[in-house]
């Protein structure tokens, strides 16, 4: 599978959609991105994806490349409320952090897995359509609101790129850009996008709840309450737990999506009353400018940086 | 969200107030020889756990329909039934105002373990309705883990004004209690909802000890658009039990300000909640006159409460050639920013605003309402939580 251009044309734009859509409309394709289109669409008419084992065990280069950190959705822009948590001392040391990245996925699971299943079970247009006006109605949090429409379209916009075996992503985001009815709020997108590759339904739940536990460790690490092997290592205790919760909060229909953690939504919308960033990534770009590469850049910061007391524990 | 109040014997609720009954309450035959009550109240229903769509459910229903008679909102339909009881006292607010005041109580102090609480109630065009209660709604506990339920269904109409602002929940240790609110608004229509629940007896240490608390606060814009949909669980099957989620809050409170009336509240309250958050150090909750509970994190503050726009954008276009010399504009309407074809007069904003807040006393939550509330008191006659001791 070959990771072309694409990402380059993504990657130096802190303003999101706009200045791509423009760029993008003017590039044409290039050869290798045709080379793609024709070799995916074989792939289509060779293999069965539901059903062949060939097939899902091509399926699994997609599920892993839509779980990357590299892959250019933004996830690095939202804190998940972090940012405000320590601003108001909720979150003043690593011992605090464990306990909250569990309630922010208990939280996700109970109010945004839902959505994910939905969209999954039925991924067509109208269907998603109505997730999408729903969920921007069950975020009140207006920080959560944006970041979750910010990501989703982020993401739309890359899997209709990338994902050219599907032409129907590309067609519909073609069709809703603009229009202003639709938000393009994560939760439904993701689940909508697994729907049409093909993964099966517990992988999508897990591969979503995955993301948005390597999105809040990953944020914690920018805001230093914890280096990057220890962010690891708490990744790793956390696997049980999330776990647990996708067990618990898949499966269930959006009439039952609800939030399990109230404060946490209190505390959340006090960060855009400071107006340090409503839309994080602002300023997460301007402390780590090149960061394009994420993780990587981290790992050079600290490798160069003595470890911490943490890390060395 | 229904208030329960003790009622002993005879209303004793001051000169002022009489009761209305709606000459069409239903007499049902007691089932259980219940009391006949002292106000003309006659007959009680037996609670069933038949779906709400049920027959037996549609009967029990409690119903208020508000309508503007002789241009003043006036209740035309009044209907309870045991453990509901409705009262509208007729002086509650000043009579400048435009308003009618309906107050929800119940029988017995409190929602007793698979209790079943349904009212409907519906503000007809440009009335103004306010729901509310006397004392907080108290949950005892559980019995044969059965749930008690308590559900709204509001319809407001064009240029109307629902007030849902109620006393907290308390939910006892081991209570399961479940409410669900649903309100169907026009554009122009205006709400203002206060959702609110405290940790249990808490001065007595009973503190987040239910075993289930489920609410629901769905609203509605023209008919089926979802505007606001909150669902808050909060159970003890988590990996976190309740009061470690908490953090040490007693009290945890959502106020919902939506509707073209309201837009100078709205930013008012805006603009107060930001000041007073960005203020914040370990001594600004000097002004609520709270001490601070906690012991292992002496800088969290007592209070915290954060607030969200929420809905499209609305504009206003007035119809000028409705205008007459000492008349209100009539026409005056809200579209949804979508439509090209509208003229925008006034600057685009939100069309609700909900404000969460957590706190460590039930004290502290009821001088921010009466406070931040205080500019209702044109609407509704009276400002909310304006009651001493309260």
């Amino acid at each position: 599978m070959m990771f072309f251009q694409v990402s380059n044309v993504f990657a130096l734009t802190r303003d999101g959609d706009e200045r791509l859509e423009r760029r993008s409309a003017l590039q044409t394709l290039t050869a290798r991105e045709s080379d793609a289109i024709d070799f995916f669409m074989e792939c289509d008419m060779d293999t069965d994806k539901g059903n062949d084992a060939a097939g899902r065990e091509l399926l699994q280069w997609s599920q892993w490349q839509l779980m990357d950190s590299v892959l250019p959705t933004g996830g690095f822009a939202h804190s998940y409320g972090l940012e405000a948590a320590v601003q108001t001392q909720f979150v003043t040391s690593p011992l605090d952090l464990k306990p909250y990245i569990v309630q922010v996925l208990e939280n996700t699971g109970s109010l945004l897995l839902p959505f994910v299943y939905c969209a999954y079970i039925s991924p067509d247009i109208a269907n998603w359509s109505k997730l999408d006006k729903l969920l921007e109605a069950t975020l009140t949090n207006e920080v959560s609101r944006k970041a979750s429409a910010s990501q989703g379209s982020a993401l739309l916009r890359v899997a209709a790129s990338v994902y050219l075996e599907v032409p129907s992503l590309k067609r519909m985001r073609d069709a809703y850009l603009g229009s202003g009815t639709a938000y393009f709020h994560h939760a439904p997108i993701f689940g909508l996008i697994c729907g049409l590759l093909g993964f099966d339904s517990n992988t999508c739940q897990k591969m979503y709840l995955f993301t948005t536990m390597r999105d809040v460790i990953s944020a914690a690490t920018r805001l230093n309450l914890i280096g990057p092997l220890g962010a690891s290592v708490l990744q790793h205790q956390l696997a049980p737990v999330a776990e647990r919760i996708t067990k618990k909060w898949m499966d269930h229909p959006v009439e039952e999506a609800c939030q399990v953690a109230p404060l946490l939504d209190t505390v959340q919308g006090l960060l855009g009353h400071n107006n340090v960033a409503c839309l994080p990534k602002l300023r997460f770009s301007s402390l780590f400018a090149l960061a394009r590469d994420g993780d990587e850049l981290l790992l050079r910061r600290s490798a160069l940086q003595k470890p911490t007391a943490r890390e060395i524990e | 969200m229904i208030t329960i109040a003790f009622l002993l014997g005879p209303p004793c609720l001051g000169p002022d107030w009489s009761i209305d009954s709606d000459p069409t309450v239903d007499d049902r035959k007691s089932e259980n020889g219940g009391s006949p009550g002292t106000d003309g109240y006659r007959g009680s229903c037996s609670v069933s756990l038949d779906s709400m769509d049920g027959e037996e459910e549609e009967k029990k229903k409690g119903r208020v329909k508000v309508e503007n008679v002789g241009g003043k909102s006036t209740v035309t339909r009044c209907f309870s039934c045991y453990p509901l009881k409705l009262i509208l006292p007729n002086k509650a607010g000043s009579s400048k105002s435009d308003a009618v005041w309906i107050y929800a109580l119940s029988y017995g102090g409190g929602i007793v373990s698979g209790d079943r609480i349904s009212l409907a109630i519906s503000v007809g065009d440009g009335c103004t309705a306010i729901l509310t209660t006397q004392a907080s709604t108290k949950v005892y506990k559980s019995v044969d883990s059965k749930c008690s339920e308590q559900i709204l269904e509001a319809r407001v109409g064009r240029d109307a004004l629902l007030a849902v602002i109620p006393d907290p929940v308390t939910c006892f240790a081991t209570a399961r209690y479940s409410q669900k609110q649903v309100f169907r608004l026009y554009a122009d229509s205006s709400l203002v909802l206060v959702d609110w629940i405290t940790s249990g007896r808490h001065e007595s240490g009973e503190r987040w000890e239910f075993d289930l608390y489920r609410s629901m606060n769905h609203i509605y814009l023209e008919e089926d658009q979802p505007l606001f949909i909150d669902s808050v669980l909060l159970d003890k099957t988590s990996d976190t039990s309740i009061a470690e989620r908490m953090q040490g809050y007693q009290v945890m409170a959502m106020v919902v300000i939506s509707g073209p009336k309201l837009k100078d509240l709205r930013h008012q309250l805006q603009e107060e909640v930001k000041q007073m958050m960005s203020a914040r150090s370990p001594n600004s909750s000097r002004n609520y006159h709270i001490k601070s509970e906690f012991q292992h994190s002496p800088t969290r503050l007592p209070l915290i409460a954060s607030c969200s726009p929420f809905g499209p954008q609305v504009s206003f276009k007035i119809f000028t050639r409705s205008l007459v010399p000492g008349q209100p504009p009539k026409g005056i309407y809200c579209s949804v920013f979508t439509h090209p074809c509208m003229i925008y007069l006034a600057p685009s904003q939100a069309l609700g605003v909900v404000v969460r807040i957590a706190a460590t006393t039930t004290h502290s939550v009821y001088m921010f309402l009466k406070h931040h509330l205080a500019a209702l008191e044109p609407f509704l006659g009276a400002a909310p939580y304006c009651q001493s001791g309260r």
